[in-house]
């Protein structure tokens, strides 16, 4: 008996269901469901190729009912965006690369899906890469919807609506924290994909999945951006607020908590950044009220709470926090602030001189590194002074959130199809 | 129990020389000093705590460093610096040596929360006790009355139940004697032990206390709905705890005195407003249903976008600064409760200063972010 079945026992359920779990399903449709029956269902759904057309119209149809309602979503717009059926023939095509003659590409079978509670969008992401390539995919969500991930999930259940097969493939659930759920639809997966903080991805990692199965793991991960001063100083007013409009963005979209938001500032260069970073902070802050983000009470006293708490272990010079939007910590040394924060719009500030002073800092958690102004050179003798250890990806500013099929230095693609190979001549015996 | 006796001089106490301004505090009657005569008076003790603590405590000098307060010329208590309430949980903050540390007390939070640690040295223990005393002396006088605690013996006998409902009840206990808890463990009230409590001390002035919900729920409710009538008119309850949960069943401080009096001729009713960072310093309910504070504190409500004191009237989130807390730096903290000050009573005796009124807990925020999926992480261990 495995721990899988042992636990089903000690739980009184079996996968066919004898005592119904009830768990609140959202995709295809939304209603109560026992999960024997979403699993049954699932797995009689057969799998595709990957690329096939009628996902590929599927998913470019969401695309589009998305794209039209995302008004005012920018967070939406840019999943709708980076789903477009221009970019998937795109994605098709390096798809292909991954394979040759002798190398066939083919699904992996039921992808099990945990994103995390509260970027309302990421739960999409990889849900319709696996889709695209072809799997089963059962999806827990959090409980915790917020009007923009129910717009998505209605959106896409109108588009299952026409879509049989891909509805029969897919199931979005919610339900409490309960192992005992996890461990069933767990024991029935050939990959389980984990995003989380580092004790959420623990615990789930002890629930087991079959032997045959991989998983994927997303965990806190810590970003930065760099901003190169003489670079700065020589933009034009219209260029400096497009920068600050991009840092924003790249900042504010999920209130500094995703994974790939700035919070460590550095300013590249001999010069003393203070004039420009003062430019620049002001310049941000204006782009907040423009948009009207609203830091709440609460937010509030975290972050403050936060930023002494800093200047209790960490070597801070100057504190500096005009209005509740935007405080910075400027800081005499790379500070090591990796792990629980407060998000909503406190940053790290640290001067260098040169890029490579950060190397003997770089962690392994380390993520994104969103640049302005820094030599192309400086960023590849950067990478390779890091021989791997951190920082998975280097973006202008303004693409810290753009999702793409590499990630944490995954290639998800690849991850969530299985490689057959064959090999196309006889023996001669 | 003498109020006005100087604490025990144990030899080198973190709170230093005695102060006169904490003896004038102490001395004079409570909720007596006019508004501009004690800030002025706090102002100049806080001054010199700010840099007793920068002084004694190296985490509170390094936060101090950086946010360049000279620590002589402050003009206002609004511009003493405060800290965030929550840093008591994030770390370990105190101004006195490890061997003249005399308890660690730890606040109440729910399981897998952190706890806020506060270091006591006896000095500022002692002080703690006697503000309680003198504060309470106010509204009690100076004689112990049979005290009826509204809660369950267990709350303080049994360990593992012991909390912050418990820290409580046995700093109350000593304002009371001949003690009698009216509920049992299922959180029914005794009926015939209170009627025999009440006939044993009949004519006597009665002390009540307990935790505002469980007075309404437990006592008061179950009052109603027995055939058992009582006569507390003579009685005094003080109750703290907060109003959450009757906020969820609509009732105010208003309807909560009117049912108590209308049931039991209760008309002595003291809400107070406290916390551990800052034992002691309880903020009492006035005659006319606000929270005083006491003379040795006082509270700044802010404004959460700008931090700038609020005008009277408009709600922020509540600082409450006070000069007891020697042996760590939680002089000035800012709290997570939201609150606001109606005004400001000048009167002499009776009740004079800020008009105090706590709206509850700053409400949580639901920030996104991809850091966890939260209904993991929550469940239980």
């Amino acid at each position: 008996m495995t721990p899988v079945d042992e636990l089903k026992e000690s739980v009184g359920v079996g996968m066919g269901g004898e005592y119904p779990i009830h768990v609140q399903q959202l995709l295809p449709t939304r209603r109560s469901v026992d999960l024997g029956e979403v699993l049954a269902r699932l797995n009689s759904a057969p799998v595709v190729a990957p690329f096939d057309p009628s996902r590929m119209e599927f998913v470019g149809e969401v695309s589009r009912r998305l794209g039209r309602r995302a008004r005012g979503l920018p967070e939406t717009q840019a999943l709708a965006y980076w789903m477009r059926t221009s970019e998937l023939r795109r994605l098709e095509e390096s798809f292909l690369e991954l394979g040759s003659e002798q190398i066939i590409l083919m699904p992996r079978g039921t992808v099990f899906h945990i994103p995390p509670a509260n970027v309302d969008t990421l739960f999409v992401y990889s849900w319709v890469l696996s889709t695209l390539v072809g799997n089963r995919n059962i999806v827990r969500l959090s409980s915790r919807a917020t009007d923009q991930s129910n717009l998505i999930i209605d959106t896409i259940s109108e588009v299952m609506a026409d879509h049989p097969d891909v509805a029969l493939a897919s199931s979005m659930i919610t339900y409490g924290h309960d192992d005992a759920i996890s461990s069933i639809i767990s024991s029935s997966c050939d990959v389980r994909v984990i995003w989380g903080g580092d004790a959420t991805v623990n615990r789930l990692r002890s629930i087991p999945i079959p032997a045959h199965a991989s998983e994927l793991v997303f965990a806190d991960r810590f970003s930065m951006a760099a901003i190169g001063i003489m670079a700065y100083s020589s933009l034009a007013t219209h260029e400096r607020n497009r920068l600050a409009e991009l840092f924003f963005s790249d900042a504010y979209w999920f209130d500094q908590l995703g994974c790939s938001s700035a919070r460590l500032l550095l300013w590249v260069g001999a010069d003393d950044p203070r004039s420009c970073a003062t430019d620049f902070y002001d310049r941000v802050r204006e782009v907040a009220r423009h948009k009207g983000y609203v830091v709440d009470t609460s937010a509030a006293i975290a972050k403050l709470a936060q930023a002494y708490g800093t200047m209790i272990d960490a070597d801070v010079s100057r504190y500096i926090a005009r209005d509740n939007t935007l405080g910075v910590l400027e800081m005499a040394s790379f500070p090591d602030v990796r792990g629980e924060f407060c998000g909503a719009g406190l940053f790290y500030q640290l001067h260098a001189a040169n890029l490579t002073e950060i190397v003997p800092h770089i962690r392994r958690a380390d993520q994104t590194l969103a640049t302005f102004g820094i030599a192309d050179a400086d960023l590849r003798n950067l990478v390779t002074d890091l021989r791997g250890r951190g920082i998975d990806r280097i973006v202008p500013f303004g693409q810290a959130l753009q999702f793409n099929r590499y990630w944490d230095g995954y290639d998800l693609l690849a991850e969530l199809t299985r490689k057959t190979t064959i090999a196309v001549k006889d023996v001669v015996v | 129990m003498s109020r006005l006796e100087i604490s025990t001089p144990s030899d080198s106490s973190g709170g230093g020389p005695q102060s006169i301004v904490l003896d004038e505090l102490f001395c004079r009657p409570q909720f007596s000093i006019l508004q501009a005569e004690k800030e002025g008076l706090l102002l100049r003790e806080l001054t010199q705590m700010v840099s007793l603590h920068r002084t004694a405590c190296d985490p509170y000098r390094r936060i101090m460093d950086v946010l360049e307060k000279p620590h002589e010329a402050y003009e206002s208590l609004a511009q003493l610096p405060y800290l965030p309430v929550s840093l008591f949980k994030t770390h370990h903050l105190k101004s006195v040596p490890t061997e003249e540390v005399f308890k660690v007390m730890t606040s109440s939070g729910t399981t897998g929360q952190a706890v806020s640690r506060i270091t006591l040295d006896r000095h500022t223990a002692d002080l703690q006790s006697r503000a309680l005393s003198v504060v309470l002396a106010h509204v009690l006088g100076k004689q112990r009355r049979p005290m009826i605690i509204i809660d369950t013996p267990n709350v303080v006998k049994n360990r593992k139940m012991f909390s912050a409902r418990g820290a409580g009840v046995l700093g109350m206990l000593p304002f009371g004697r001949q003690h009698f808890y009216a509920l049992n463990d299922e959180m029914e009230l005794d009926v015939i032990g209170l009627r025999e409590f009440l006939n044993r001390h009949s004519g006597q002035p009665i002390l009540l206390f307990g935790f505002t919900f469980m007075v309404w729920k437990y006592f008061l409710q179950a009052l109603m709905e027995s055939d058992f009538s009582i006569d507390l008119s003579g009685g005094v309850l003080i109750h703290s705890g907060g109003w959450k949960k009757l906020a969820d069943e609509a009732v105010g401080n208003a309807e909560f005195k009117s049912a108590l009096e209308e049931a039991t001729g209760l008309s002595r009713v003291h809400n107070f407003y406290g916390m551990v960072e800052q034992v002691g310093s309880v903020f009492l309910e006035g005659d006319d249903g606000f929270l005083y504070p006491p003379n040795f504190a006082d509270v700044i409500i802010r404004d959460p976008l700008t931090w700038e004191p609020c005008a009277n009237g408009t709600p922020g989130v509540v600082e409450v600064l006070s000069v007891l807390p020697r042996s760590y730096p939680g002089h000035i903290l800012l709290t997570e409760d939201l609150g606001v000050v109606h005004g400001v009573r000048d009167s002499v005796g009776g009740w004079a200063g800020k008009q105090l009124e706590i709206l509850g807990r700053v409400p949580r925020s639901e920030l996104r972010g991809c850091s966890d999926t939260h209904a993991f992480d929550r469940a239980p261990a």
